[in-house]
């Protein structure tokens, strides 16, 4: 009978304990919105010599972290695009002077929208070819969201 | 009546109080529901079939249980199973692994033929690599244990598969939970502890062979051992070897971040492989002094699945691949794993001593086409140590050395033991993720367990262990500027930098152990702890592969861990039921967090993931219900459920990465009596349900949950008078697509493999 009055006595327990108060908790991935005047775009073309206005939409639930540029040459075809339809690629090429950029950028605090714009000089003595555009986003509990392009540099 | 209740004051949390009242709960369930059945126990000695039900649980049932409990009573408890015995005689929740159970349940790698048993998960890369999760607890928080040494591989790395031989693994012992206190460190999430078979009893001459094969990657192997004993001396020699093609899932693409990868007849492209194994001892036996020496070598290579090297998105020539569902091309790794391990004993009076001598190494190489991250040249200089397809390579070198001395006294049964290490470990290749570092530890440890009466067992210990790292620094080969030629000496970044580190550690451990009849109670509380890795503290560089860039933590202090183990275990005639739940506090678990930061030099534009530490709470449980219906049929139930949070830092809310989601296994095993050309014939079907893993921290992603359905069957077949073991498997048998969560290429949504038929053949002479 012992066991009983023990049961009874954790119920009580169990019923007065209440629901722990559970902080809520950001499991979305911040995202980049490809609108009309994004750019570049899948297979965009620039050419050498000219400034490339990188514009992207990005958004997320919470609020924003960050965001980082990377061009880097795709001669061999090595792929990190994360685009489904892949463009019209030049034959694989041994680089000599390829062009190679890395820029991060802080959103402002507190944004759920932001759009990233930066302007992005293409030198004239750099390698012609296919070229890797990738974009990184971050929120502020750390999700990730990759986007690399397929572009070619003329 | 056995109610304990071991108050754990760790921070004003409900879900504490709900589980010690659970646990509270189950065990007044567990001590109400035993009353002695004399009319059961005549039934089961009536009926001669049930009689044998009872003997497969390897015990005599008490011959008279009217008053209970009483010490003369439990003297005619006759218990011959050595997995009980062990199961009543520790506080910890351990499992014991027999052989028959590796070989009906034999998968790719030993990992993946554990992941039966409640509590136990895996990180499986490819079909014939996988290590360890323990209650959801991997990587460096489990030790795997292989004839008494510690093994050491690169226990950090998610796609580094675990270096040993599962045909030369006995018995496999688990503990589910700390055992900081026995092992050391890293013994701080659970212990996997592998024993090799016990030398040949008799003289003579014998051995075994196995044989095997699997539909799904084409795997074919096998394995054959011999042995000789005369008088005092014995040999042995083992030889295992395996070679198996990509594995299949079943779909026909699948999308690596957005990148759209088309799979040939639904083959993971490249992830052939190859494993060939020897082992050898010779020892000698006398009645007091015993020394075995043991050689062993584990060389593995296999392919990493082509489209994703890591989890980045590659283009392959897929027409090459695709030639051959056999071929290793590139990306692929090799592993060599070399151990020596010289074990004496000696017997004297009421002591037995023991002196385990170890030298192990483990040499790993990874090669994969040179592609250019971040700042590295576009062309690979030719002036480079490396060759260009050489990215990473790891040579570790380890000598330990244990001793202990066991005292056998009337009631207490007494432990001291010290134990010593040095590693040295060197890198190599153009890839840079972890420093070369140095180690030496070495710890002191005595165990107390106290028989109070018969049903009564106390088990104390206590461990002081120390240990120094020295990390090299590591200099890049090439300038983090955008225009090498512009590069002046500065721009050769230091990814590590020269230090030295030195920890101690003391850790304790009480348990409790009640052991009426046939009910198994226990508890057991104690800290544990793990000293931070080379890669924790020092590293600074950029995982290309995951697109992210670690940076290390040169203060973290050592990882200390509380935890509350308690176990139940009711055995009837007809049912064997058992629940080991636990709650477990991490004051400050080590955590590579992901944040919102990317870094340009260091970390060439990848987000910024600093190794902190934080506080962790998780609690658990595994059930098992075992249900022997007659003689022939037989039901099984088992469970496992794990919650992590953490409870401060960055991540505060968020769970653990890799948190296995809650599983259970529904079985039917039919064993018909037969004669003649089959003996012990077994049938048996498991249903196996996952829940879909919501908890997650980044970058995991929301796990959908699945239902699969695997087979068993086997029998002894005799021909010519000779016995041939034959097992089948029939893994997956619906071919579902799911996706596992603790899979290494989960995140690249890489489903599970598909439907797999395997047989085995084994012949002992």
């Amino acid at each position: 009978m012992k066991n009983w009055r023990l049961f009874i006595l954790m119920m009580i327990f169990l019923a007065s304990c209440g629901e722990d108060e559970k902080p809520l908790i950001d499991t979305e991935y911040p995202e980049i919105l490809v609108e009309d005047d994004s750019f570049p775009l899948q297979c965009s073309v620039i050419e050498r010599g000219t400034t490339l206005e990188f514009k992207a939409y990005f958004s997320d639930n919470v609020e924003l972290g960050s965001y980082s540029l990377d061009i880097h040459h795709n001669f061999d075809h090595h792929t990190h695009s994360t685009e489904v339809n892949s463009c019209n690629e030049d034959p694989i090429k041994t680089p000599v002077n390829p062009l190679l950029l890395i820029q991060t950028f802080t959103i402002p605090e507190g944004l759920t929208e932001y759009v990233g714009t930066a302007e992005i000089e293409i030198p004239a003595d750099i390698d012609p070819g296919d070229y890797h555009f990738m974009i990184r986003l971050t929120d502020q509990e750390g999700w990730q969201t990759l986007q690399g392009l397929s572009i070619k540099i003329e | 009546m056995f109610h304990v209740v071991v108050f754990v004051y760790l921070q004003c949390n409900c879900i504490l109080l709900h589980m010690t009242y659970l646990l509270l709960f189950v065990t007044s369930l567990l001590s109400f529901s035993y009353v002695p059945e004399q009319r059961l126990l005549e039934a089961t000695y009536l009926d001669s079939t049930e009689g044998q039900a009872q003997r497969r649980w390897d015990t005599v049932i008490p011959a008279k249980l009217d008053t209970f409990p009483r010490i003369q009573e439990l003297e005619e408890v006759v218990v011959i199973d050595q997995a009980e015995m062990i199961r009543r005689e520790e506080s910890n929740n351990v499992e014991l692994i027999k052989q028959d159970f590796i070989r009906e349940n034999r998968s790719g790698s030993l990992m993946k033929s554990l992941e039966r048993i409640p509590g136990i998960s895996m990180i499986g890369i490819g079909s014939g690599a996988s290590k360890p999760l323990i209650r959801g607890l991997g990587f460096n928080q489990v030790m795997v244990v292989e004839n008494g040494l510690k093994h050491e591989g690169q226990q950090w790395g998610a796609d580094h598969g675990l270096e040993v031989d599962q045909f030369a693994a006995d018995q496999i012992q688990i503990i589910k939970g700390p055992a900081s206190f026995k092992y050391g460190s890293d013994a701080i999430g659970g212990v996997i502890d592998i024993r090799e078979k016990l030398a040949p009893a008799e003289d003579g001459f014998g051995g075994s062979v196995e044989l095997g094969a699997r539909s799904n990657n084409g795997w074919f192997g096998g394995s054959a051992n011999v042995f000789y004993r005369k008088n005092n001396w014995f040999a042995e020699g083992r030889l295992t070897v395996a070679d198996y093609g990509d594995f299949r899932v079943p779909t026909d693409s699948v999308f690596v971040y957005d990148f759209g990868v088309a799979l040939h007849e639904g083959q993971v492209r490249n992830s052939a492989g190859q494993e060939l194994d020897f082992s050898t001892r010779v020892g000698f036996l006398g009645k007091n002094f015993r020394n075995t020496l043991g050689v062993s070598r584990v060389s593995t290579k296999a392919g990493f699945f082509a489209n994703a090297h890591g989890l980045e998105p590659r283009q392959v020539d897929t027409g090459l691949h695709d030639r051959s569902s056999r071929d290793i091309l590139l990306p692929f790794q090799e592993v060599t794993h070399t151990k020596v391990i010289n074990k004496v004993s000696y017997a004297a009076g009421k002591n037995f001593l023991q002196l385990d001598l170890g030298y192990q190494r483990n040499d790993r190489k990874e090669w994969s086409q040179y592609v250019n991250h971040g700042y590295m040249p576009a062309i690979y200089p030719a002036e480079m140590l490396y060759p260009s397809n050489q990215e990473r390579a790891f040579d570790k070198e380890v000598f330990s050395i244990n001793v202990k001395d066991e005292i056998f006294l009337d009631r207490h049964e007494l432990g001291f033991g010290a134990s010593g290490e040095y590693q040295h470990n060197d890198i190599g290749g153009w890839g840079f993720l972890i420093p070369a570092f140095q180690q030496y530890s070495y710890g002191f440890f005595a165990i107390d367990k106290y028989k109070l009466t018969p049903l009564w067992q106390l088990t104390a210990a206590l461990r002081f262990d120390h240990s120094q790292i020295h990390v090299e620094e590591y200099q890049d080969w090439f300038p983090s500027v955008e225009d090498a030629s512009q590069a002046t000496e500065d721009d050769y970044l230091f990814r590590a930098e020269e230090f030295q580190r030195k920890f101690n550690s003391l850790v304790w451990s009480v348990g409790v152990n009640y052991n009426p009849g046939d009910l198994v109670l226990k508890a057991n509380v104690g800290t544990s702890f793990r000293m931070p890795i080379a890669k924790e503290l020092a590293a600074n560089g950029v995982n290309y592969h995951y697109f992210r860039y670690e940076r290390g933590n040169a203060n973290l202090d050592p990882e200390r861990s509380l935890q509350l183990d308690l176990g139940g275990e009711l055995k009837k005639e007809k049912w064997l039921l058992s629940f080991s739940p636990f709650v477990n506090y991490f004051s400050n678990y080590i955590y590579l967090n992901p944040t919102a930061e990317m870094d340009v030099l260091y970390g060439a534009g990848n987000q910024v993931f600093n190794y902190t530490q934080a506080e962790v709470l998780r609690y658990g449980a595994e059930l098992s219900a075992l249900y022997q219906l007659n003689s022939k049929w037989s039901f099984e139930l088992l469970g496992e459920y794990v919650y992590s949070e953490q409870k401060s830092g960055d991540k505060q809310g968020f769970t653990l990465p890799f948190s296995p989601p809650t599983s259970g296994i529904i079985n039917a095993t039919y064993k018909p009596l037969t004669e003649g050309f089959f003996s012990n014939p077994y049938f048996a079907v498991d249903f196996r349900a996952t829940a879909r893993q919501e908890n997650i921290v980044p970058p995991e992603k929301v796990t959908p949950g699945y239902q699969l359905v695997n087979l068993r069957a086997g029998s002894a077949i005799s021909v010519f008078g000779q016995e041939i073991q034959t097992d089948l498997q029939v893994q997956n048998l619906f071919n579902t697509r799911y996706l596992n969560h603790t899979s290494f290429y989960r995140l690249i949504n890489l489903p599970e493999a598909g439907r797999n038929i395997s047989v085995s053949l084994s012949y002992e002479f």
